[in-house]
């Protein structure tokens, strides 16, 4: 009984040990520049009713997944881990509380079997936006469940 | 092995009249006795004391009891955390205290425990599936509490103060006991008050957000927390009756940062004080009231209990708009209460010299519903109903064979919900969505078991194989919603069959005058999982994440040593390995989530005036790269922990006094199993905590 169940154990250990080689994804996918076009840029300028050209590129060892967009305002100044270090050029006045805090969020399958994929999507400003900072959040899944993000200034100016 | 179990706690239960000294932990006495406790268990089991959750008293029970080779603590912040066997926890462990399975919300990730862990006399952890005995969730293991110690003076108690250094916390706990004759009586108090702790880092980031942390401290983990008790009884010769009320409280802040969708507009001062709860927090309560009867005769013995218990959970937190969600009109974010009434009946007969047989049957009958803005768990009601028999064989004073089966009927009726706010469909019409449907399902089991113990002179050998299983739970069957803790979209699928489990298990112990050593390997094997598994989807920026059944295999060992090197040093060695794979479905080749990396504890014990003592000891875990979305691979560590002790006897009372310094070298370290792991937290920096109690 001892020495079976312990040749029995060892083989299902060897087993193990056999099929712990198999492949898998074990990396992330990236949210990578498109070239010249890649827009919106880290600390890019827009106004109310302008278009917003979404235009990344995404990139995955094994398949992509889906991604999404939202854009949510930084009135209170938090920041985020990417690049979305305070923009220079943008001054936070007091007034900027005005019209209608923007919020931007939507998801978006990307078609089964790729590794890189470039986005072009035309996302309007409303008319009525409230001026200021906001983050442009940029998400990605890979197929197997491996998630990237990545956090953009804009600034909505007069 | 489930046999075994059974059979091993029937004579817990059995012996409890005697029970009047608590076992030693680990450092446990060499031989004869030894051999007895390994011999009772066909099953890997560990049994500690008192005295050894005062030793290694580390802010919860469960971290307490990390320090067993096979027990992981999965911890959320620095008052909570959760108990994992093997690496399974959550819904896949039963915790039972004093023969009754305890419950809590056991699905949910950021409360602990519902126990006072100063009430607690024994620990006995069952590393295996132990559904024969308590069916459904114990499929990893069993943890039994027991509190039922039977006072044998007219009065005596304890009463203990203590203080830790990281989280500033401060705690007062009483034990006041009598027996009178056939009468006696019990009354735990305990109190605990600890402010936000602190890590070994400046800033952490979690979701692409970058926090940065005042002084190290985690704002708003602070918490306090309250527990009564009382035990009225009645022992005579033949028959014993115990009747116990018991009532654990506790309120603890969320990490602010890391709760939530919307937490960074806050205009809370978190960093104001270390000491105060502010939003988001949550309320626990856990009430129950259990009554148990025991009769025994000639070779005959027969076990009655009734228990009913009631948790109320509250979470509360900043009301903010999200998606189509508006503002709600209050912080009440979720309630969960839920009561369980349990009936149990238990019998021993001996049949023959050597030849006992066993049987029990149980019913419990569990009433759920939920409220607040935020949905994530639907009202339930689930009726359950258990048999088993199990009979044991004792051939040779040496040599002894087990074997049992079970059965078991649920029932569970999941109520459908719909969102108080309208979401727009596909036509643009907005509409009350529904989160959940009604869901009615049975489920049958059928479970089963077989043992042999051998004890040739100084080996003591153990082998089981048996199944157990589990069945799905409300959460897994009908949740739909927003994981706002994690910022994760969780959905369930109604159509989840009862999870099964395979396991072969193994015990090689030699005991002998100076050592002993101890070898606990195991092979699991379940043919459907229930994984939360992370897909490519999303709902509103929300990655989707499904609920699935795959197959996985699981594998590892534990392994003991303890050297008694001179009569006053000793040293002790533990260590631990699992591995885990998923064999089919999207996860295929993935292991499974929190899967703990080979950690190993050696500590030098040095013991003076009889029951003096400092050890030393270092835990080292190794690098964990076997993940699965959405975790990160963990970097090996170790720490020095350092522990002291001694009583002084002072006329008619005991002063009890001990230290314990642990992650003396202050390291920065992450726990693989840690949950907040995933938010990027490190584990606490040094810490000291001492406690004096006085006996009386």
């Amino acid at each position: 009984m001892k020495t079976h169940s312990v040749i029995i154990f060892l083989a299902l250990s060897a087993l193990l040990a056999s099929c712990s080689t198999e492949k898998k994804d074990m990396t992330a996918p990236e949210i990578v520049s498109a070239g010249e076009e890649t827009s919106p840029l880290n600390c890019a300028e827009y106004h109310p009713g302008d278009i917003i050209q979404f235009v990344w590129a995404f990139s995955d060892d094994v398949e992509l997944g889906s991604f999404n967009v939202e854009i949510h305002s930084n009135h209170d100044h938090h920041t985020h881990s990417t690049e979305a270090e305070d923009c220079p050029e943008h001054h936070h006045d007091e007034g900027e509380e005005e019209g209608e805090l923007w919020i931007f969020n939507e998801d978006y399958p990307i078609p089964s079997g790729q590794t890189y994929y470039k986005t072009n999507i035309p996302i309007a400003v409303p008319a009525n936006a409230a001026h200021g900072e906001y983050h442009f959040m940029i998400r990605v899944t890979d197929a197997a469940g491996w998630q990237q993000l990545r956090s953009l200034a804009i600034n909505i100016g007069e | 092995m489930i046999a075994e179990i059974a059979v091993a706690m029937a004579a817990l239960l059995l012996s409890e009249a005697k029970d009047t000294t608590e076992t030693l932990g680990p450092a446990k006495v060499f031989g004869e006795s030894v051999k007895r406790e390994l011999m009772h268990l066909s099953l890997g089991s560990v049994e500690v004391g008192h005295n050894f959750i005062e030793n290694n008293f580390s802010g919860t029970l469960m971290q307490s009891l990390s320090a067993i080779p096979g027990v992981q603590a999965r911890t959320i912040g620095s008052g909570q955390s959760k108990p994992a066997i093997r690496g399974l926890g959550f819904n896949r462990i039963a915790v039972v205290v004093d023969g009754i399975k305890h419950e809590g919300q056991q699905w949910g990730d950021d409360h602990g425990l519902e126990i006072d862990q100063f009430a607690i006399d024994r620990v006995e952890v069952i590393k295996g599936p132990g559904a024969l005995m308590y069916g459904s969730d114990a499929i990893g293991g069993v943890l039994g509490i027991y509190t039922n110690y039977l006072p044998v003076e007219p009065f005596e108690g304890r009463v203990n103060i203590f203080g830790r250094t990281n989280n500033l916390s401060a705690g007062l706990s009483a034990r006041l006991q009598g027996r009178n004759d056939h009468f006696y009586w019990r009354l735990h108090l305990t109190g605990t008050d600890y402010a936000d702790y602190k890590v070994p880092i400046d800033e952490i980031e979690y979701y692409s957000y970058r926090i940065p942390l005042k002084d190290g401290t985690l704002r708003n983990t602070a918490g306090r927390e309250a527990d009564a008790a009382l035990t009225l009884g009645y022992v005579g010769d033949s028959f014993r009756n115990d009747f116990k009320v018991s009532e654990t409280w506790s309120k603890s802040g969320f990490f602010a940062n890391a709760h939530g969708l919307e937490v960074r507009l806050s205009g809370i001062n978190y960093d104001a004080s270390r000491r105060d709860i502010d939003l988001p927090w949550q309320s626990v309560n856990h009430l129950a009231v259990h009554n148990h009867s025991h009769y025994h005769a000639s070779g005959f013995t027969l076990d009655a209990d009734v228990a009913w218990q009631w948790n109320h959970r509250q979470e509360r937190s900043e009301p903010v708009s999200h998606g189509y969600m508006p503002t709600p009109p209050d912080d009440l974010e979720r309630v969960f209460s839920k009561y369980t009434l349990t009936g149990k009946l238990g019998s021993k007969v001996e049949l023959s010299a050597g030849n006992q047989l066993q049987a029990g049957l149980d019913a419990e009958f569990q009433h759920n519903r939920r409220g607040g803005w935020g949905f994530i768990i639907p009202d339930f009601e689930t009726v359950s109903g258990g048999v088993f028999v199990i009979d044991r064989h004792k051939f040779l004073e040496a040599l002894s064979v087990n074997a049992g089966i079970r059965y078991d009927h649920v029932y569970t009726s999941v109520h459908s919900y719909s969102d108080w706010f309208t979401t727009p469909d596909d036509t643009g019409t907005p509409v009350y969505k529904q989160r959940s449907g009604d869901i009615r399902r049975h489920f049958d089991s059928f479970s089963w078991s077989a043992g042999i113990t051998w004890s040739p002179g100084k080996w003591v050998v153990k082998a089981n194989i048996g199944n157990s299983f589990r069945v799905p739970i409300a959460k897994e069957l009908g949740a739909d919603g927003v994981n706002y803790h994690i910022f994760r979209y969780e959905k369930g699928s109604p159509d989840l069959s009862p999870e099964e489990s395979y396991e072969v298990d193994m015990g090689i112990n030699w005991v002998g005058e100076r050592l002993t050593l101890r070898l606990d390997p195991y092979f699991n094997w379940f043919p459907n999982y229930i994984y939360l598994s992370p897909g490519s989807t999303y709902y509103e920026g929300l990655q989707m994440y499904t609920y699935t059944q795959a197959q996985v295999l699981r594998t590892g060992f534990e392994a003991q040593a303890v050297w008694k090197i001179l009569s006053f040093l000793e040293l002790e060695a533990g260590a631990e390995y699992l591995f885990a794979r998923q064999m089919s479905g999207a996860k295929k080749g993935y292991t499974l989530p929190f899967c703990p990396p080979w950690k190993a504890d050696i500590a030098l014990k040095y013991t003076f005036l009889e029951d003096g003592y400092v050890s030393l000891g270092t835990r080292i875990a190794g690098v964990q790269r076997e993940i699965v979305p959405p975790e990160k691979p963990t970097e090996g560590w170790f720490i020095l922990n350092l522990s002291a002790g001694k009583s002084f006897t002072l006329k008619n009372t005991v002063l009890k006094t001990g230290l314990q310094v642990e992650n003396l070298l202050n390291r920065r370290y992450f726990d693989h199993t840690s949950y907040y792991r995933l938010i990027g937290v490190p584990e606490p920096g040094i810490n000291a905590s001492l406690m004096l109690g006085l006996e009386f």
